[in-house]
């Protein structure tokens, strides 16, 4: 009797769950073989031809997805050397150490609309602080305007953004790494690089796994960062699935903006298991 | 029993499925109703709109509101232009926010009549004679008067007219070469001929308006291209992308990345001669310290005897009442106000923006330096035609890419490509 009585715990957690993931999830796969505009009383339904459409024929679409993968090859790779470079750096318990953390944790705690505004003036090509950094050495650009470039400036921005937070995972993990294993390293006569190389670097595999797939999945979802510095909806250079999914939905193609979203979910499912696969190897 | 409870369990949870497979639910009709307006002018009344640079404006025209009838509140629903463009449909049509609302002309102002949000305003012959008829049209559904349009804007390149007649220019070109030797003149004087946002794509695809009003076949063409009746790779539109082209060498360094606001700032610093977007933006240039006089000028893209049109103007800031508003009464009683010749004059003289009520008179400086444009050979903004989005941005992206240095040609072909799939 008290183990049935147990059993309705979970109940109410179920319910919201059930309410607010499950039927949604499966609303939003209903209307991804219709026609639905998102205010009709009726819509048709069309099988699969959203999806055969949204895989061979739209060219925004797949515009989107190749401008995602270059935005998420550039945060995972930058942004995971980076908090890793970091949190070896500030592994010491020092003063100095702590402030440095909540220096270079502080962009996380700000707006992304916040950080959107901060470096949409960095980046301006005539007042921007880059502009004027770069320009007496010969470079120049327009930034968020160079079709081939802009979406990797806005992952540069995405780093600085997130770098911090992805700092604090890898600081606890290379905490857990018993001290011991430095020292004995120390008394073997291994170098700090020797001592990343053979015991951090292993010893942080979990932590880089769960680096790698958050900031997979963040960068699949930088929406509001795109948007406060691309504008809405966002040139073809700067458009990526979140916001090609948005733009359909606000075009009042609900039922097709339901079968992107099947797609990204699918493309986002792939990419972290390949990613996790990859980890695992790169850490055997 | 535990069986049961898991069976029962089994069947919640496919009852749950299947109510959530049970499809789109809303109004079975389209309602336009109207029954409300003879209701009671009282209670909090939401008034949903996007500029948010007229707060302080509309704050004023609320408090006289009150004050004719202090059984009212009147409560500004602001979200971003942007944002405004793409979710207001869905934040009104529920009814809890929007029982006065706004729409922009074109696309917006179609889905929302499309879903029934609006409501008639047909038999509103008193509220009507207030605005000039020609105006509001942009307004009108067929049949049914179902907003009215209140700003009248001027989507053309602004001008400081002290630094062009610094530099001997008070008689403007009328035709393409003259244009050309303008901003190559201007460059000589070391002065920026053009700030351009291209950058902010919402104010970058103003400059298609005068670009194309010279050049397109039919005064309707734009629309035409989601019917695939025009294409972007036809000749005449190839042509307006080259004379982008042709705009390189004279738009200030990384236009491609430049936003509105900084636009605006190289244009009120005078850095800059001409700013492409529109007389909506008077207003900020005056707040980032302009102090010169403001004036506006279309491109003509073709020679002075083929120029059809002048500039181009908008009728936009779409007043309307929410078909399932439980307050129309006090809708209808704030559009009224919002009519009253007075009180247009306070907005429009507040907010630097003509109006499209009658008998206003415009105090404001750069009104007045606009006022001549109100009665010039101008046609109706051409770019809110487009109904879809994507095929908009197809167009417009393809004149940002050959500002930036894209052929004309790929760029059309793109731009169609991308038509032909979402059309």
């Amino acid at each position: 009797m008290k183990q049935k009585a147990l059993l309705l715990f979970p109940v109410p957690a179920l319910v919201l769950y059930g309410a607010f993931f499950v039927l949604p999830a499966v609303q939003g796969l209903q209307y991804s073989t219709t026609d639905w505009d998102g205010y009709s009383p009726s819509f048709q339904n069309v099988g699969l031809d959203n999806f055969r459409r949204v895989v061979t024929a739209d060219d925004q679409f797949s515009n989107a997805l190749g401008n995602n993968l270059k935005f998420l090859l550039t945060v995972v790779l930058g942004q995971t050397v980076l908090a890793l470079f970091l949190a070896v750096l500030l592994a010491a318990r020092s003063r100095g150490s702590t402030w440095l953390r909540g220096l270079f944790f502080l962009p996380t705690i700000l707006s992304s609309v916040s950080v959107a505004f901060v470096w949409k003036f960095i980046y301006d090509p005539n007042f921007g602080l880059a502009d004027q950094l770069l320009r007496p050495l010969g470079v120049t650009s327009s930034y968020l305007g160079d079709e081939q470039k802009a979406v990797f400036f806005v992952g540069f921005a995405q780093i600085w953004f997130h770098a911090g937070q992805m700092m604090i995972i890898y600081l606890a993990g290379i905490n857990q790494i018993p001290a011991e294993l430095y020292e004995a390293a120390r008394t073997d006569g291994a170098g700090r690089w020797q001592q990343f190389r053979h015991i951090t670097w292993p010893l942080v595999a979990p932590a880089t796994a769960l680096v790698v797939a958050y900031t997979t999945i963040q960068s699949f979802k930088a929406f509001d960062l795109i948007l406060g510095l691309a504008g809405n909806p966002p040139r073809s250079a700067l458009d990526i699935l979140s916001t090609r999914i948005y733009t359909t939905f606000a075009n009042n193609q609900l039922g097709y903006a339901a079968a992107e979203s099947v797609v990204f979910m699918l493309a986002i499912a792939l990419v972290t298991w390949l990613q996790n696969r990859a980890t695992r190897l790169a850490h055997r | 029993m535990s069986n049961l409870s898991r069976r029962s369990l089994l069947f919640a949870a496919a009852g749950s499925a299947l109510a959530a497979c049970a499809g789109p639910g809303g109004d079975d009709e389209k309602s336009t109703s109207t029954e409300g307006f003879d209701g009671p002018v009282e209670g909090q009344l939401s008034f949903a709109h996007w500029r948010a640079e007229d707060k302080d404006v509309l704050e004023q025209i609320i408090a006289s509101f009150v004050a004719k009838n202090p059984k009212v509140t009147v409560r500004q629903d602001i979200s971003p232009s942007n944002d405004y463009q793409t979710t207001a449909l869905q934040k009104i049509r529920g009814g809890a926010v929007g029982d006065a609302f706004t729409a922009f002309r074109g696309a917006q102002f179609t889905q929302i009549a499309g879903a029934g949000v609006f409501a008639d305003l047909s038999g509103q012959a008193d509220l009507l004679s207030k605005y000039d008829g020609k105006l509001i049209a942009a307004g009108n559904d067929k049949t049914k008067q179902l907003g009215l349009p209140y700003q009248l804007v001027f989507n053309m390149p602004v001008t400081n007219v002290d630094l062009l007649a610094k530099y001997g220019y008070t008689d403007l070109p009328k035709d393409w070469d003259g244009f050309l030797g303008l901003l190559d003149g201007l460059k000589a004087k070391g002065v920026t001929p053009i700030a351009w946002p291209g950058g902010d794509a919402a104010n970058a695809g103003q400059l298609l308006n005068t670009m194309v009003m010279n050049n397109i076949p039919t005064d309707d063409a734009l629309g035409k291209f989601e019917t695939g009746e025009v294409k972007a790779t036809d000749e005449w539109f190839v042509n307006t992308l080259k004379q982008y082209a042709q705009l390189r060498p004279y738009v200030q360094n990384g236009a491609n990345g430049t936003s509105a606001e900084a636009a605006a700032q190289l244009f009120a610093t005078q850095k800059a001669a001409l700013l492409a977007t529109g007389s909506f933006q008077a207003g900020a240039v005056r707040k980032l310290g302009a102090k010169f006089p403001l004036g506006l000028y279309a491109p003509i893209t073709t020679t002075a005897d083929k120029a059809k049109y002048e500039g181009v103007f908008n009728a936009t800031f779409i007043l309307g009442i929410n078909a399932k508003s439980s307050k129309q009464g006090a809708a209808l009683a704030w559009l009224k106000h919002l009519a009253d010749p007075a009180v247009a004059a306070l907005y429009a003289n507040g907010t630097s923006q003509h109006v499209t009520v009658k008998d206003v008179e415009y105090t404001n400086e750069d009104l007045k330096s606009f006022a001549p444009w109100l009665t010039k050979k101008t046609l109706l903004a051409p770019r809110f035609q487009f109904n879809n989005l994507d095929v908009r941005s197809a167009i417009e992206n393809a004149t940002v890419q050959v500002v930036g240095g894209t052929d004309p040609a790929k760029a059309a072909e793109a731009a169609q490509r991308v038509i032909d799939q979402k059309k």
